[in-house]
């Protein structure tokens, strides 16, 4: 993904092999991204710019853009601390469990987000462990936005993590050790030491957090009881606008996460490409 | 500032780095810690700088138990094998690192940090490159930034842990004599890590062979050299040929061949026996001594070296002095007569 090694002539396929490679790879893409992109832009400007237009100023349409920048405005901080608290214990110190912690980490890309969703249901749901003092106190986390928050906050927690932890392992605690010995406290030697050398990966692990957390559906589905104009965020406003056959107001909305999808995409790259060497190792 | 180790014990999981080790470092002085890999100089050293701690034992910097103190409160400098720059500052701000994050009431102003930079920039003779990155230094270059920022903290010990590894050899001999000079030139007590001997030997005031986890022998190089203690410093130093042998009365009997035994005296009976490469002379084949055929004769030295093949297969690097010509070639058939020899009882080379 960064920079392609030099092709050796001994080691090279011929080149029709190559090309072939190249096509079938770019027909892959070209299928399974680029055209589904193009027909949401198309879709979306169907019926001209004002059609568009009102379809995104439409009041639903803004409630829904402001839950999502609002969920990922907290979820996506705290998973950073998340993120970085974890990446700090499995990097730089050794503890019984750390395997565990490990997994555990993992957890949330190999479940099934509609189980991310239910199982704060099961926690905080009527029926649930905790329902019953939360409606006593009315403090309402399922069918609400902290549901919503919590729900996202599970399936994004991997990404910063996950960026991290190679990258610091690969890093070693040397340079740690050497702040330690010339005098630099914990926090000194976090904040001046390890933050700086882990810049772009914590960047990119950002980037990859806040997209999925903006573009979250399943887990969000379950946990949040589609109350339009309150509960609805933009994955799931797009969901209701298609299911009432407003085709062109569902591409319109869509074409906004498109448009998320390809700055995302662009940023990605670009870090790939000028700091690729810092990123995790094994990309 | 005297530094002692007391009965320092280390066991991680899968194996014992320290068994029991103690040594006193006088003030001022100048210490290897020599040995092969795993042989735990380098987790005695991390212990005596904080970042590791033993099981077992105390540490005391002049009389006072450090033992407790993490690595920040003990103002040793770590001069690390793959140097530990920070990558992200430039030099200056790498070495004026140790002084800026000193608490507010200690610390000097920047005018006094940016001096004393410039300070250490002259004294480790990279002046002018206090704006330059790490990356774009040369090994020895950072090699120097990463002395001077451990000597910015004023430390009392300096720890280095094989910090001429990565250079190449013009480099790594350059180096040496510097450090030495810039040890003497500000009262340092030192310690280094390293498992080349030549650099152990040329440099240290006294080095501290260690093997499995022990000191075998702490001495000045003159003296580890020359009367090595136990075998295993015989055989680690000056690349000694093993012999087994009889041990008589003060002599030692091997390979047709008696010679007094040059190691302190020891019991009689069966015993190892070794033979430094320029204690053999090289005679016609016939003769008491070893039997071997020479395989490769190279002049590219000060002392010109015969790679002899023994008997059983081993091969000895015999060195003779270039001065006058060799009179063997490839394939000839001769005898090695050792004329100095150290040996040592069987009991003393416990596995």
């Amino acid at each position: 993904m960064t920079t392609s090694p030099p092709t050796s002539p001994t080691t090279a396929e011929p080149r029709w092999v190559r090309w072939t490679l190249i096509a079938v790879a770019l027909a892959f893409l070209v299928v399974t991204l680029a055209l589904p992109l193009a027909a949401v832009f198309a879709g979306a400007l169907a019926r001209g710019l004002t059609a568009y237009r009102s379809a995104i100023a439409e009041a639903d349409a803004i409630a829904a853009m402001r839950l999502t920048l609002t969920v990922a405005a907290i979820a996506v901080p705290l998973n950073i601390v998340f993120g970085l608290a974890a990446s700090w214990a499995v990097a730089k110190f050794d503890f019984p469990g750390k395997s565990i912690l490990i997994s555990l980490i993992d957890l949330p890309l190999s479940v099934s987000p509609v189980v991310s969703g239910l199982i704060y249901i099961l926690l905080f749901g009527l029926q649930g462990w905790g329902g019953e003092w939360l409606r006593d106190h009315d403090v309402k986390i399922v069918f609400a936005v902290p549901g919503i928050v919590l729900a996202t906050m599970f399936v994004t927690f991997p990404f910063v993590a996950r960026e991290l932890i190679p990258l610091m392992l690969e890093q070693g605690r040397s340079d740690e050790e050497a702040a330690c010995s010339l005098g630099a406290t914990g926090w000194q030697t976090f904040a001046r030491v390890t933050l700086p050398n882990i810049r772009w990966g914590l960047l990119y692990g950002v980037l990859l957090c806040n997209a999925r957390a903006m573009g979250e559906f399943g887990a969000v589905s379950v946990v949040s009881g589609h109350i339009r104009g309150l509960t609805n965020t933009l994955p799931l406003h797009i969901e209701i606008l298609y299911n009432e056959y407003n085709y062109v107001a569902a591409f319109a909305v869509a074409s906004l996460l498109a448009g998320l999808a390809l700055v995302t995409l662009v940023a990605k790259s670009l870090l790939e490409w000028r700091f690729g060497d810092q990123l995790a190792g094994g990309r | 500032m005297t530094v002692s180790v007391v009965g320092l014990r280390k066991q991680f999981r899968d194996h014992l780095a320290l068994d029991g080790v103690s040594l006193d470092v006088q003030p001022g002085e100048f210490l290897a810690l020599l040995g092969p890999s795993g042989s735990g100089k380098t987790t005695l050293l991390r212990i005596i700088g904080g970042l590791d701690f033993p099981d077992a034992g105390t540490v005391t910097f002049a009389g006072v138990d450090v033992g407790d103190r993490l690595a920040r409160d003990r103002r040793v400098g770590f001069v690390f094998q793959n140097y530990a720059l920070f990558r992200h500052m430039r030099v200056a701000d790498n070495i004026a690192f140790g002084l800026t994050v000193k608490p507010r009431r200690d610390r000097p102003s920047a005018t006094a940090i940016a001096a004393r930079v410039d300070e250490l920039l002259a004294l480790v003779q990279l002046p002018g490159l206090g704006r330059r990155y790490p990356a774009q230094l040369s090994g020895g270059q950072r090699q120097r930034v990463a002395l001077a920022r451990a000597l910015a903290v004023d430390p009392t010990v300096l720890l280095l842990d094989e910090p001429f590894g990565a250079l190449d050899a013009k480099v790594r001999n350059d180096l040496r004599r510097w450090l030495r000079g810039v040890h003497e030139a500000m009262g340092l007590t030192s310690i280094f890590v390293t498992h080349d001997q030549s650099e152990a030997l040329d440099l240290a005031d006294r080095v501290a062979v260690m093997n499995a986890g022990r000191i075998e022998q702490c001495d000045t190089p003159d003296e580890v050299y020359n009367r090595p203690a136990t075998a295993f410093v015989a055989e680690f130093i000056g690349n000694a040929t093993r012999f087994d042998c009889r041990l008589i009365g003060g002599g030692v009997a091997f390979a047709e061949v008696r010679l007094p035994n040059a190691a302190p005296p020891t019991a009689d009976g069966a015993g190892v026996a070794f033979v430094r490469p320029h204690e053999f002379i090289l005679s016609p084949a016939g003769q008491p001594g070893i039997a071997a055929t020479v395989r490769r004769v190279a002049h590219t030295a000060a002392l010109a070296s015969v790679e002899c093949e023994l008997s059983d297969g081993r091969t000895v690097d015999v060195a003779v002095v270039a001065d006058r010509p060799i009179n063997v070639s490839t394939g000839d058939r001769v005898t090695l007569v050792p004329t100095a020899v150290r040996a040592y009882a069987i009991a003393s080379t416990s596995p």
